[in-house]
């Protein structure tokens, strides 16, 4: 009965890139979804999307990425998709101070738009040119703690820890999610619990889905 | 007791008497009594009861043996009469032991060709049977093959709780199969039972469809939550029932239905009540703020649609052709997102009414505009949503430019005078930050690249050219100098506003001819001053009448009134003290051109003008023909001095 396809998944969480133009956000979403990189990737235009089905504990999580443009011009547009995400990766370019030095202001309009238990994930992008860095690992690392957030350096152009990026900000969901801290059946939770079981119930029979789907066995006579 | 001797024979046969006599002596004479056996047992028997040897006895010999031969005789015949006796009797046996025999032999053969029969019977009953048996194999294959089982029927029909057996697919599979061999029973000559099963398959098929429909159609009922849980089942039931394109149909509009309920709930509870514990907050709360208002709508739209169609892809995942796929999922989401349509609408149109500043309009249509394009990659092109993000971003659009045309109209309804200091009127000032404003935005816009030429060209022209238009009437009354310097001064403006912003060359250059063109009045306008204060204007227009005119029959210029040496050299002492300070010499109204490199222009050009005055006007005088006594003393300077002088 296990169906290995594409569309098997327990839940999808939504997430966002955000962060100041060129610093790879929409390389990092490729690099993720297509595991390659992409050289010469042009400006975002608004808002894009991509997808990718991904195993944590044992649980297929379907991720639903919106990966928002950097420029200025297109701020009003993408703060409006901030809403309902369960994860928010917040990018900065570790060869450029100035986009490092943004991101109090990238993550005031994170806390202010999302909701409390959104995961938000610092990532130290273009880790490749440590030649030319301008911030140091140490440094981001203290704001991260500061602002009690996760943090890796990344390389979308290597694909370094683009994975680990998005799959520890997949389990720190999961995790409130087991807490209890993260309440699924409110809306614009940024989290769908889908479980592959089917429920003739309609949605909302049962808040104690925590624990997932407790098997692919349906009662019939 | 033949060879008895009877001597007295008849005689007369004398002859033949000897011989047999003769021949009996000698037959007698022959006899060896001794080697004849018979005679010697029957002498040896009759010694046994011929005791004495008398007379009597002798005599009595005869009867004796005759009595013993009775004696024996009847003794034998006594024997022999048991022996008979038991003979018969054993004849008698052996008779009806034959009769017996031939009875049996009878009823034998009566039996045996009786048994024939059965055997040949039972050979063909048992020839039968195997027939049958194998026909009955036959059978059992056929109705294995052509028939369902108690248990698959079972599974086909509905049970009370209304569950759909896992088997259902399987068996729906096999009734199908089933259908289609029946296609191949036709072509032998069991057509009669190929069109019975085909016909009852076709019932079952029927019936099996129906239910699936009827399951189906209650499972999307209840796909309404946020996120639907769309169980594998539903997909495969929804692909089983693929082959009823009318059922298929009803089903996706089931759920497509309760898809559009609960997105229009969704976006109600995004509007009205926001995340968990009002975070992200209500999306009504922001309504005071219009971009950002319709921009969480939109982006909850955009969002919700790329959500509904993955939904959709999952409940379609068994289709296998891609394209139908798509059509199908496009088809689905279109119907879906229908139901955000109204709601949409009312609220979009709602922030459109109460605006009217056209920066916001602008704002506001490249925002409908960006997310038109942005939710259009998702929908079908025909598609209500898609529509009304059409209309309301045209009705947006056309507001917007409403406004504009508003404004322009204003203008050119309020005509100023303009000031003394011949500068921008404050509506001017006003309509160009506007105008920066919008533009601005525009080129800031995330509406694509060549939509925004045209749309820049609708704003330039909405405002740009009522602009100029004012600037021309309110300029009307003005003197040529005063009007050349205002307008001068507003183009300059207009152009500096527009410079900074692409798709503006155009206009620009038209701009840029309109500020040429006032400024060559102003140069000549200045070139004229000049030559009027310094009195060389008159003495110029000679000099150039005369040189127009055909040269034959032109009087000698110091003859002419005007020209004479004394007025020439009075008017060359007042052009020596322009030489001396020719700041002095600048039109008043100059001073007010805002663009010091428009002034400095107009100078140096008048300037250029003033010298190749000097120049013909020298040369006229130093001319013999026009018969000066002595022209050095008039014009002391060549016109390089004067070029050297002035530059």
């Amino acid at each position: 009965m296990a169906n290995q396809g594409p569309y098997n998944y327990s839940y999808i969480f939504k997430y966002i890139i955000i962060g100041d133009m060129g610093v790879g956000k929409s390389c990092l979403l490729h690099q993720f979804t297509e595991k390659k990189f992409m050289a010469d990737c042009p400006h975002t235009i608004g808002v894009e999307f991509g997808t990718r089905i991904i195993e944590v504990n044992g649980q297929k999580i379907k991720l639903q990425i919106w990966d928002t443009a950097g420029q200025e011009r297109f701020r009003a547009v993408t703060r409006s998709y901030y809403r309902g995400a369960a994860g928010a990766l917040m990018v900065y370019d570790i060869t450029r101070r100035a986009t490092y030095n943004h991101l109090s202001g990238w993550l005031t309009d994170a806390r202010s738009l999302t909701n409390p238990n959104t995961v938000i994930f610092l990532i130290g992008n273009k880790g490749d040119l440590d030649g030319q860095r301008e911030v140091t690992y140490d440094e981001a690392k203290r704001f991260a703690e500061e602002n009690d957030l996760l943090f890796l350096e990344t390389s979308a152009k290597t694909g370094d820890h683009v994975e680990d990026a998005f799959i520890e900000t997949a389990r720190k969901i999961y995790q409130n999610i087991q807490d209890g801290s993260l309440d699924l059946n409110a809306a614009e939770s940024g989290v769908q619990p889908k479980p592959t079981t089917t429920s003739r119930s309609p949605n909302g029979a049962s808040g104690t889905d925590g624990s997932g789907p407790s098997g692919d066995s349906k009662c019939q006579c | 007791m033949s060879t008895e001797v009877n001597p007295s024979s008849s005689p007369s046969t004398s002859q033949q008497q000897v011989t047999p006599v003769q021949r009996k002596l000698q037959k007698i004479l022959d006899l060896k009594l001794e080697s004849d056996k018979d005679l010697i047992e029957s002498l040896k028997y009759l010694s046994t009861f011929f005791n004495e040897n008398s007379v009597r006895t002798r005599r009595s010999l005869r009867s004796t043996i005759e009595k013993r031969s009775l004696t024996l005789n009847d003794q034998f015949e006594e024997c022999f009469r048991v022996v008979k006796q038991q003979l018969d009797q054993v004849n008698d046996t052996v008779t009806s032991m034959s009769t017996c025999c031939e009875d049996m032999t009878q009823r034998l053969k009566n039996v045996k060709a009786q048994t024939q029969e059965l055997i040949n019977k039972t050979t063909q009953i048992q020839n039968e049977n195997q027939e049958l048996n194998m026909k009955s194999s036959i059978t059992e294959g056929f109705i294995e093959r052509f028939q369902l089982t108690p248990n698959e029927l079972n599974a086909l029909r509905t049970t009370r709780d209304g569950f759909l057996h896992p088997e259902f697919f399987n068996v729906l599979k096999r009734v199908k199969s089933i259908y289609q061999d029946c296609k191949l029973l036709l072509r032998t000559n069991q057509q009669t039972i190929g069109l019975e099963i085909m016909e009852q398959m076709a019932l079952h098929q029927e019936s099996a469809y129906e239910r699936l429909y009827r399951w189906l159609q209650s499972e999307c009922r209840l796909l309404t939550a946020e996120s639907p849980e769309i169980s594998k089942l539903v997909s495969e039931a929804l692909d089983g029932l693929k082959e009823r394109q009318v059922l298929f149909k009803y089903v996706l509009d089931e759920y497509g239905t309760a898809r559009r309920n609960a997105l229009v709930r969704g976006f109600i509870d995004a509007l009205t009540r926001g995340g968990p514990g009002g975070m992200p907050r209500p999306i009504e709360l922001s309504s005071h703020d219009p971009l950002r208002y319709v921009g969480d709508m939109l982006a909850w739209t955009h969002q919700s649609t790329a959500s509904e169609r993955e939904y959709a892809e999952i409940l379609l995942r068994k289709l296998k052709d891609w394209n139908e796929l798509q059509k199908t999922i496009q088809t689905l989401l279109g119907y879906i997102t229908e139901g955000l349509c109204r709601p949409l609408r009312v609220r979009l149109e709602q922030v459109l009414v109460s605006q009217h500043e056209p920066v916001t309009l602008y704002k506001l249509t490249n925002l409908l505009k960006f997310y038109e394009t942005t939710i259009k990659q998702l929908l079908p092109v025909d598609c209500q949503l898609v529509l009304v993000l059409d209309e309301v971003s045209n009705l947006s659009s056309k507001m917007f430019l409403n406004a504009l045309n508003a404004t322009a109209t204003r203008l050119i309804e309020k005509v100023d005078m303009p000031t003394n200091d011949l500068n921008l009127s404050d509506e001017l000032r006003r309509t160009l930050a506007l105008l920066r404003d919008i533009l601005e935005t525009h080129s800031t816009s995330m509406i694509p690249f060549e939509s925004k030429r045209t749309d820049f060209q609708q704003i330039v022209y909405s405002i740009v050219d009522p602009l100029l238009q004012m600037c021309s009437l309110s300029a009307a009354k003005l003197g040529v100098i005063e009007m050349a310097v205002y307008l001068v001064n507003c183009v300059s403006a207009i152009r500096t506003t527009l410079a900074v912003f692409a798709f503006t060359d155009e206009k620009i250059e038209m701009l840029e001819g309109q500020i040429d063109a006032n400024t060559d009045t102003l140069i000549g306008e200045q070139a004229t001053y000049i030559l009027l204060r310094t009195d060389l204007l008159d003495a110029y227009r000679i000099v150039e009448k005369q040189q127009q005119e055909s040269n034959a029959n032109s009087n000698a210029l110091a003859l002419k009134p005007g020209m004479d040496t004394v007025t020439l050299k009075a008017a060359m002492i007042k052009f020596d003290s322009y030489l001396a300070s020719p700041d002095l010499y600048i039109m008043p109204q100059l001073k007010y051109l805002t663009s010091a490199v428009s002034r400095e222009k107009i100078k140096k050009r008048s300037v250029e003008l003033i010298c190749a005055a000097y120049a013909s006007l020298y040369s006229a005088i130093m001319d013999s023909k026009n018969s000066y006594a002595n022209p050095y003393s008039i014009m002391p300077h060549t016109p390089e001095q004067i070029v050297k002088l002035l530059s």
